[in-house]
């Protein structure tokens, strides 16, 4: 019995090989694929619809909310909690709580998106089985690899290595644990 | 030759461009020369170390302040320091927003710029505190004295502005660079660059997942930094609101501060582009079409300050009030007059040679129009201060205030602390943003095909 493997790596010289790539092996039904490229291409998320993703979006609003929220109730309290009264101006100086209270909005607000995208992306993870692959450190150069991994249902080992060859692969490994 | 299509040319390669940039932290091409500004910065960082000891042990009497003048070069340069890093923000965020791919070039180093620019400018109020070992005190934290900080008092809001604009800028730059570290880390051959690099990008693989949730993030931040930016300086002239001085309360001021902050930020980042396209020879990468277009915002950001000038004498004018009257007189012929004409001169006779073509174009006027205005800058901000504090409503209270020799090695002791995390920066990091130049490349290359 051949040693176990975890998936093909098939590389492909342009962004708009991998991109057609993708849609075949979208629709000849693997799930479990995913592609890399020196840079984000136009048109991968809806091919792997990862459009509909919103949770940045709301991770992000939470943090804004909880900064504006917190940082308000911080003053409130602190102006409560030690009054100083000066020439009788209103202890809750809402304009002047404001300038604060708007800073730590955004400071929250990025905080969460930037701790939430790490967690999100699985992020750091400092060893992937993919990086043994000798050729996968171009993927940060010029080229572009379609991966199709080996749980995917679909997925046969020469069957789709036939398959990513008829895509025009420039060359096909199999990634090893 | 740049081609029609983008601010890149279209003879350059994915490869060429990873290479062109990545062999700057990992081969230095430019040995002698960094080392010699190394050299340089670090003696200005040892001046500024020695100033602020001294500055430690007698207080801030050792520098030319006074009162009336009680406000003079550590919140003058606060302000200089913070709008030069505002174009730095900007650049990244506002042009990536709407779509304008000539910032690729640039965004990575004026990010780097704005972030040792802001260290800098928030260094400033608190070596101004007086007992600045007390700073703890500005942060609400259950103390045993039972008192807490006054958020009516602006010296809180420049705590909270500074300390959110440095960290939202560092997280900006940093989750820019990861992808690019990855790009650094699968290049370098020897062990220690493949361990600095493999730490820092994290882990990185160009998946298209990850690509996903970056762009996102990327974007909403974008979106957030430009607000905060905006807010921050003026945050910034609302300090000088609350001050009962006049000459500080003309309604231009936030946006007056803010485009004046822009406008030295972008001249400042020209300044660096030229040096750094000659040191490294990334000619072919930070084009004459950078410049130009950098020289064209330089521009637009000057004639609106031009405006904040007119509008900030008309409204004293127009307020009827004799106090306000009186500084705008002594802005004119008063004996801080130097600063006010010198303001005027640097910032806007100099920039209309950017009206032409050829000195856009040309290194090295460029280079000269962009020091005018960031010495420029730094005398209105200097006279913005000055000459509305030696002259308030009473005459008795009149004063002068000249700098002192520590006033001045503190501040040309900090341009040490400025230069030396810069310096490192473009040392041990890759300095100009890579995916996204290849970015720009493959559209061009597209577009090029299809034309």
């Amino acid at each position: 019995m051949p040693e176990p493997i975890l998936g093909l790596l098939a590389e492909f010289g342009n962004e708009e090989a991998l991109l057609e790539a993708t849609k075949r092996a979208r629709g000849e039904g693997f799930r479990n694929i995913d592609a890399f490229s020196p840079f984000p291409v136009e048109g991968m998320s809806e091919v792997l619809t990862l459009k509909r993703d919103h949770r940045v979006g709301w991770v992000t609003l939470a943090g804004g909310a909880f900064g504006f929220l917190g940082m308000l109730a911080v003053q409130l309290f602190v102006n409560w909690d030690y009054p100083i009264e000066v020439g009788n101006r209103p202890l809750f100086a809402w304009p002047a709580f404001f300038v604060v209270d708007f800073e730590l909005m955004i400071l929250c607000a990025v905080l969460f998106a930037v701790v939430g995208m790490f967690w999100m992306i699985g992020l750091p993870k400092l060893y992937h089985p993919l990086f043994s692959a000798p050729r996968f450190g171009l993927a940060s150069e010029d080229r572009f690899f379609l991966y199709i991994e080996a749980r995917d249902p679909k997925f046969d080992h020469e069957k789709t290595r036939t398959f990513l060859g008829s895509l025009g692969a420039l060359t096909i490994e199999a990634v090893r644990p | 030759m740049a081609s029609r299509y983008g601010p890149l040319p279209l003879n350059e390669s994915l490869r060429d461009i990873t290479t062109d940039i990545a062999r700057v932290p990992l081969q230095m091409p430019a040995r002698v020369p960094w080392l010699i500004a190394l050299i340089l910065s670090l003696s200005l960082l040892a001046l500024f170390l020695g100033s602020i000891t001294y500055l430690f042990a007698r207080g801030v009497g050792i520098w030319g302040l006074n009162i009336p003048v009680n406000w003079a070069f550590a919140i003058h340069l606060y302000v200089w320091w913070l709008g030069l890093g505002h174009a730095g923000t900007l650049i990244s965020a506002m042009l990536l927003l709407m779509g304008q791919d000539w910032r690729n070039s640039l965004n990575r180093f004026a990010e780097a710029m704005t972030v040792c620019a802001v260290i800098c400018a928030g260094m400033e109020p608190i070596i101004h505190l007086g007992r600045p070992w007390f700073l703890y005190w500005m942060f609400p934290y259950p103390a045993t004295m039972a008192v807490w900080p006054q958020f009516r008092s602006p010296l809180e809001w420049d705590v909270w502005a500074v300390m959110t604009y440095l960290i939202v800028s560092i997280l900006f730059w940093y989750i820019g660079l990861v992808p690019d570290l990855a790009t650094v880390r699968d290049r370098a051959r020897k062990r220690g660059w493949q361990v600095f690099f493999g730490i820092f990008a994290l882990g990185w693989r160009g998946s298209a997942r990850h690509w996903a949730v970056w762009n996102k993030t990327y974007r909403t931040i974008a979106a957030i930094a430009v607000p905060l930016v905006v807010s921050v300086h003026s945050e910034v002239s609302l300090l000088f609101a609350a001050g009962q001085i006049p000459g500080w309360h003309s309604t231009i001021f936030p946006p007056y501060f803010v485009l004046g902050a822009a406008y030295s930020g972008f001249a400042m980042v020209a300044m660096i582009a030229i040096v750094m396209r000659h040191t490294f020879q990334l000619k072919q990468i930070v084009t004459e079409r950078h410049l130009d277009v950098l020289a064209k915002v330089t521009l637009a950001m000057g004639l609106m300050t031009a405006y904040g000038y007119v509008f900030e004498i008309f409204d004293g004018f127009y307020s009827g009030d004799a106090h306000e009257i009186a500084t705008i007189h002594d802005r004119f012929f008063g004996i801080y007059a130097w600063s006010f004409w010198g303001a005027v001169i640097f910032n806007f006779v100099p920039i209309q040679g950017l009206w032409f073509d050829r000195v856009r174009r040309s290194p090295v006027l460029l280079f000269l129009i962009s020091t005018s205005v960031v010495v420029g800058m730094w005398l209105e901000r200097y006279m913005i201060l000055v000459t509305s504090l030696y002259k308030d409503f009473l005459p008795s209270s009149f004063g002068h205030y000249t700098p002192s020799f520590w006033d001045w090695s503190t501040y040309i002791g900090m341009l040490g602390l400025f230069m030396t995390p810069f310096l490192l920066f473009v040392r041990f990091l890759p300095s100009i943003s890579i995916f996204e130049d290849k970015e720009v490349l493959a559209r061009e290359k597209e577009e090029a095909a299809h034309a």
